[in-house]
């Protein structure tokens, strides 16, 4: 997967969370949780839903990782190459 | 012999949300449920060609769709609900009757409230909304010590009619305490009733749940009716350490994770083949305020002849409001008048409901209805529901001779259908807010309590309740 894929993925996630959340001016640097109404619960779900789709594990303490969505792109980068 | 990632025991409304929950990311999950229905508690039954609902005078929590944070768009958000599919209907307004008492009228609008206390308690404003801006800066979801309630209200309000007034419709709505109940829990039911508000989905309770049961099964979750729990089975090696369970027909089922939501007591029980747990301390830990409940259908004309303007009334007629078990059977000095059908915007219907609730007695209702052949248990039902008619009737006008069909449950009937010991509808008094379960050696590693019990009630704090404890606990781990 390309790191533009990458990252039409977590938006197309978010959009599933949230069908409401303009995801047209996100800042990619800025943390999502700022720019977004959602909670930790709403987070939960980035995990579990990559977790469904592509079968990668995160670990809890590499939540933080995905505060952005360049974070997110970096992080999940080289995990996802392969699929 | 079959296996999944999560056994939940209780097809209730915090089963099922836990349920929706786990099954979404496509995990394998299995509700059990006793019953040959869903929905516990909070269910529906056929008497007579009507469809009578047990629970859902109201739902808690009405929240506009905008408020992204509010409980119940967090809740939609997780189970993947739209609010469209299950339509909201706000109450008219509702209020707090005590005999000789100025009244207190409350709606969606927090604004009423205050005024209304500020026109009954004109001293006690001032104090009333600071009291507001200091519960509002509290995050009531931290686990912590007991505290109570009625004490830190009194100490903020310096007034105890206003205490008692205000106390009223959460104690009823959620109170597993005599008199009291822990502040976090008034904090959240404060929000949930007065600052938030109830309102009614389109359809009946039976809708609801058909709603709930869909998402399930979509997200390719099991769900087996009629199959009892008969123990949850404990690793030889590690007792803290679940297997599965046993079936009431001798089946046993593996599983990584066991939810259990059919109480505290109730759980101890089922756990009590591998660790003795105490009968005396099981017994302790069952709760012991029960209700009665009726349900009264009218012609739709009687409507203009009584009261009726109103969702729902909490009364008290007493000197001094008591919210225990009562000595009787049943304590119709207080209690709660309900008209389902006054929520704004429901399609007309030539019936309308009415349904009074009542602090009850579980003993003195169980040792009447031991005796299957004496007609005792009916003719004190028959006479119980006799006196409060004539009470609530003094509030809300004359309604009997109308009456086209009612019924009635007690403590037993909710005991029987529910299995909640001694028919306790809010559980233990002992709640267990972390969602663990503890034996002689520690914590159960992968056994967890939701619902009920876990501390969070009601159909919007009980399924809360199943979706936070799969998330913190499970989700993830499997
Ligand atoms: C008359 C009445 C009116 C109410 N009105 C309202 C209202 O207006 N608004 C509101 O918000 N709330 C209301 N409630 C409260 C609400 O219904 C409950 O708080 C909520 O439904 C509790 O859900 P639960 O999942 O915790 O428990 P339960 O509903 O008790 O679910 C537990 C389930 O486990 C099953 N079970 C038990 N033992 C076993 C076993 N061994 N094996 C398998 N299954 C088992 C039971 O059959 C049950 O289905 C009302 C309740 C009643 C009774």
């Amino acid at each position: 997967m390309t790191l533009e894929e990458i990252k039409n993925v977590i938006i197309e996630i978010i959009q599933d969370i949230d069908e409401d959340a303009d995801l047209s001016s996100l800042n990619p640097k800025e943390a999502l949780r700022d720019q977004l109404d959602l909670d930790s619960m709403d987070f939960l779900d980035i995990v579990m839903e990559l977790r469904k789709r592509y079968k990668i594990q995160i670990p809890e303490a590499d939540y933080p990782e995905l505060a952005s969505l360049d974070s997110c792109v970096n992080y999940l980068g080289p995990r996802l190459q392969s699929s | 012999m079959s296996s999944y990632s999560l056994i939940i025991i209780g097809g209730g409304l915090s089963g099922l949300a836990a349920g929706i929950r786990f099954a979404r990311f496509g995990e394998n999950v299995l509700i059990l449920e006793k019953h040959s229905r869903i929905g516990g508690l909070n269910s529906y039954y056929y008497r007579k060609g009507f469809l009578l609902e047990t629970g859902l005078h109201a739902i808690t929590n009405f929240a506009p769709p905008d408020v992204k944070s509010a409980p119940i768009n967090r809740l939609f958000r997780q189970l993947k609900i739209s609010r469209q599919q299950v339509g909201f209907h706000e109450q008219f307004s509702s209020r707090i009757y005590f005999q000789d008492r100025p009244t207190l009228h409350f709606s969606n609008d927090f604004n009423l409230l205050k005024d209304e206390i500020s026109r009954h308690f004109p001293e006690s404003i001032d104090r009333f909304i600071s009291f507001v801006s200091e519960i509002d800066r509290i995050n009531a979801f931290v686990p912590g010590p007991h505290v109570s309630a009625r004490k830190k209200i009194l100490a903020a309000l310096n007034n105890k009619l206003l205490t008692d007034m205000l106390l009223c419709p959460l104690l009823f709505y959620g109170s597993s305490e005599e008199n009291d109940m822990d502040f976090n829990q008034f904090i959240i039911m404060f929000r949930s009733i007065y600052q938030e508000g109830f309102f009614r989905p389109d359809g009946t309770m039976k809708d609801f749940l058909q709603l709930l049961k869909q998402k399930y099964i979509n997200f390719g979750g099991k769900i087996r009716l009629k199959t009892g729990v008969n123990n949850i089975i404990s690793s030889s090696e590690n007792k803290s350490f679940i297997q599965g369970v046993r079936l009431h027909s001798g089946e046993e089922i593996t599983a990584d994770f066991v939810l259990t939501t059919i109480g505290y007591p109730e759980t101890l029980k089922l756990l009590n083949n591998n660790t003795s747990f105490k009968k005396n301390k099981i017994d302790s830990l069952k709760g012991k305020l029960t209700f009665t409940e009726s349900i009264h259908i009218l012609p739709a004309e009687t409507k203009n002849k009584i009261t009726s303007d109103q969702t729902i009334i909490f009364y008290n007629i007493s000197d001094h409001f008591r919210y225990e078990k009562p000595a009787e059977a049943v304590d119709i000095n207080s209690g709660v008048i309900c008209f389902p059908e006054n929520f704004k915007d429901l399609p007309e219907k030539d019936i309308f409901q009415l349904r009074v609730t009542h602090q009850a007695n579980y003993d003195i209702w169980k040792q009447a209805s031991i005796n299957r052949e004496s007609d005792e248990y009916v003719n004190m039902k028959d006479s119980w529901n006799q006196k409060s008619v004539k009470t609530v009737s003094k509030i809300i006008g004359n309604y009997q001779e109308n009456v086209v069909y009612e019924d009635s449950f007690t403590p037993v009937t909710i005991e029987k259908y529910t299995g909640r010991a001694q028919g306790a509808i809010y559980g233990s008094a002992c709640k267990l807010k972390d969602g663990k379960i503890r034996n002689e050696y520690g914590a159960y590693e992968n056994l967890y309590i939701a619902g009920t019990d876990q501390g969070y009630l009601g159909i919007i704090g009980s399924m809360l309740s199943g979706v936070s404890i799969v998330n913190q606990h499970i989700l993830g781990k499997v």
